[in-house]
């Protein structure tokens, strides 16, 4: 009987596998093929079976330092969209009002726009001639560089990931109960103490969860730093695809690629270990 | 039949791709104005005449690249038949065999040809427009009108520029006209880089975006890098707020060539339909519709569309003879010395 559900289940799973198969494990082994290529001083790209792209990208001082400015960005970008969505989401947690559905809706309602559409919003508005920059030459600050920077980068996807923070943590709350906050205030903790004994380690998982989302996302995030970075910004995303579009150096671009994915992988990998010792 | 087979059978064959009709040539190029002018100017004139059918292909975005792409992924089984796109990345599609080599006795017209036209095309398809690099102004803040490259050193104007710099040609076309008024030799930049990263901090972006008129004509900037042809095109539209300056330093053309597919399902077509492309009416009514420079040099243009392309006879001595074939040999370094020596010297 049980093999039996056993074998249902596995049958049931099919079709999520044979998607996952055709849309990634496919497409994941012909970029792995491509990283075998190179490319040819005249641009052309040569099929053969090679490590050299891999050798050249790992020799390259460039490639280390666009790593680490990318991770460095994501989990800047990653926390500063935490510190935002935590307030908002346990708030909105809490909430008894009738709006709160609506309120929800309102907090992640940027998901609804395109995101080339809100980073060309953020153009707009942080511009040396936007809004921002009109208000603070109006108060005698002068003009701020906004755009065209690292600073816009992190402005554009911390906004950009903090909606998906934000969900994350509405759905992680779920272990928050409120007697135990309540039993903390009847012996005696103060506001703040039942903050950080009480409510912070119990959605704890929710932050980790939500925190590792927006890494993710920013790490992947191509649209931000290419529209808002002015070209002072390079990340893993933004120099795929360069090598993918604009130099056509397929094999740099896979190679990259499947980088770029190793790494996540390890760290996550790194990170779930962690948190399993943690517990353990 | 039944109803229910003949039904089945209607629709799988909606689901299988129409065979290309023989006399139908699939031409992929650039999209929005540039295929809305080539279809007015070209395409029309040449069905007019009684050539075959021609569908236009618009690729968005990233252009020649992606044309580049479409030919790589449609090796096996091509669904276009001519290309036009720029000419380093044609160089890597003749390279790879993706596109047919031609001669002038395949294709007599090749014989009227600029010879930078047949030469930037290699033994595949011949260049079909000259462009070259401008500066772009805004005319209303920039007066009066600017000469020469030097202007954008003043520093009246720092944060009011835009560059595109590397990857984008545009930034390898600057560094090559800067580098022969230093030295008489466009390869030998050391000169060009050093001028280049003290401009760095007048920069404000190296990514012009959406585009290089844009950011002129929505004030975000004053000066940007640009082509001619839109330049010319965006002068017109903005009732003349774009400036367009062709520096005294000279320029570079930036060269688009026209190809046959490899295995085209209607080479005897698409070879009919270049013939008529290089050809000098089809590159006169182009010309004076979008300013691009004609490649026939028998094309008989109007003087006031002819003074406006580096093609004309007062601006050809300045047009600085770069063989793009070398420069993509020098892509990677001039890269790599835009990102150490030139953009990291314009931090924000």
């Amino acid at each position: 009987m049980v093999r039996r559900v056993k074998r249902t289940g596995w049958l049931l799973c099919m079709p999520g596998f044979v998607v996952l198969a055709v849309a990634f494990v496919w497409p994941m082994i012909i970029l792995a093929r491509m990283s075998l290529n190179e490319t040819a001083d005249t641009g052309a790209m040569v099929e053969t079976f090679s490590l050299a792209t891999y050798r050249k990208l790992a020799e390259d001082s460039f490639t280390w330092q666009m790593t680490a400015d990318s991770l460095l960005l994501s989990a800047t970008c990653a926390t500063f969209a935490l510190l935002l969505a935590y307030p908002m989401a346990l708030l909105l947690f809490r909430s008894t009002s009738r709006f709160r559905h609506l309120l929800a809706i309102v907090a992640v309602a940027p998901l609804l726009v395109s995101g080339t559409a809100r980073v060309i919003g953020w153009l707009a508005i942080l511009g040396d001639r936007g809004m921002i920059n009109n208000i603070l030459r109006f108060v005698g600050l002068g003009v701020q560089p906004l755009i065209n920077n690292w600073t816009g980068v992190r402005i554009g996807l911390t906004e950009s990931v903090m909606p998906y923070a934000m969900l994350a943590l509405l759905g992680g709350f779920g272990r928050l109960d409120r007697l135990l906050e309540e039993a903390a205030a009847t012996l005696g903790a103060g506001p703040m103490r039942r903050f950080w004994r009480v409510t912070f380690p119990l959605t704890l998982p929710a932050v980790t969860a939500a925190w590792l989302l927006a890494f993710v996302l920013t790490v992947s995030a191509f649209i931000t730093p290419h529209l808002m970075g002015g070209g002072r910004v390079f990340v893993l995303a933004t120099e795929i695809f360069d090598a993918a579009s604009v130099t056509l150096d397929w094999p740099a671009a896979a190679a990259l690629s499947i980088y770029a994915l190793v790494l996540l992988m390890l760290l996550l990998g790194a990170q779930a270990t962690l948190l399993r010792k943690r517990r353990t | 039949m039944r109803p229910t087979t003949a039904l089945l059978t209607a629709g799988f064959l909606s689901l299988v791709p129409a065979a290309q009709a023989a006399d139908t040539v699939r031409l992929m190029s650039y999209s929005d104005t540039f295929r809305d002018h080539y279809t007015e100017t070209v395409l029309t004139p040449y069905a007019a005449r009684g050539g075959a059918r021609v569908e236009y292909v618009p690729v968005a975005g990233l252009g020649s690249a992606a044309m580049l792409g479409q030919l790589r992924t449609q090796k096996n089984d091509p669904q276009l038949d001519v290309i036009i796109m720029d000419a380093t990345t044609a160089a890597i599609a003749c390279a790879e065999g993706l596109v047919e080599p031609v001669d002038a006795q395949m294709l007599p017209v090749i014989k009227e040809l600029d010879p930078q036209a047949v030469a930037a095309g290699g033994k595949c398809g011949p260049g079909v427009t000259f462009d070259h690099l401008v500066i772009v102004y805004d005319t209303k803040a920039v007066i009066p009108a600017p000469t020469s490259l030097k202007e954008l050193w003043n520093a009246k104007w720092k944060g009011r520029i835009a560059l595109g710099a590397p990857p984008n040609i545009q930034g390898l076309a600057l560094t090559a006209i800067l580098a022969h008024a230093d030295t008489g030799d466009w390869t030998k930049a050391d000169g060009a880089f050093k001028a280049l990263a003290a401009l760095a901090p007048s920069v404000q972006t190296f990514d012009p975006q959406p585009d290089s008129n844009t950011v002129v004509l929505n004030h975000t900037v004053d000066f940007s890098t640009n082509w001619n042809a839109r330049g010319q095109l965006f002068h017109d539209t903005s009732n003349g707020q774009l400036g367009v300056m062709l520096p005294s330093e000279g320029t570079v053309f930036q060269i688009n060539t026209i190809n046959v597919v490899k295995n085209s399902h209607a080479r005897a077509a698409a070879l009919d339909f270049m013939a008529y492309a290089l050809s000098a009416p089809a590159q006169k009514a182009f010309t004076e519709r979008m300013f691009y420079g004609p490649t026939n040099l028998t094309a008989q243009i109007a003087p006031e569309a002819a003074n406006r392309t580096a093609a004309a006879p007062q601006f050809k001595a300045s047009v600085i003879p770069l063989d793009w074939n070398e420069m993509i040999k020098l892509r990677d370094s001039w890269n790599q010395r835009w990102r150490r020596e030139v953009i990291s010297a314009g931090g924000r």
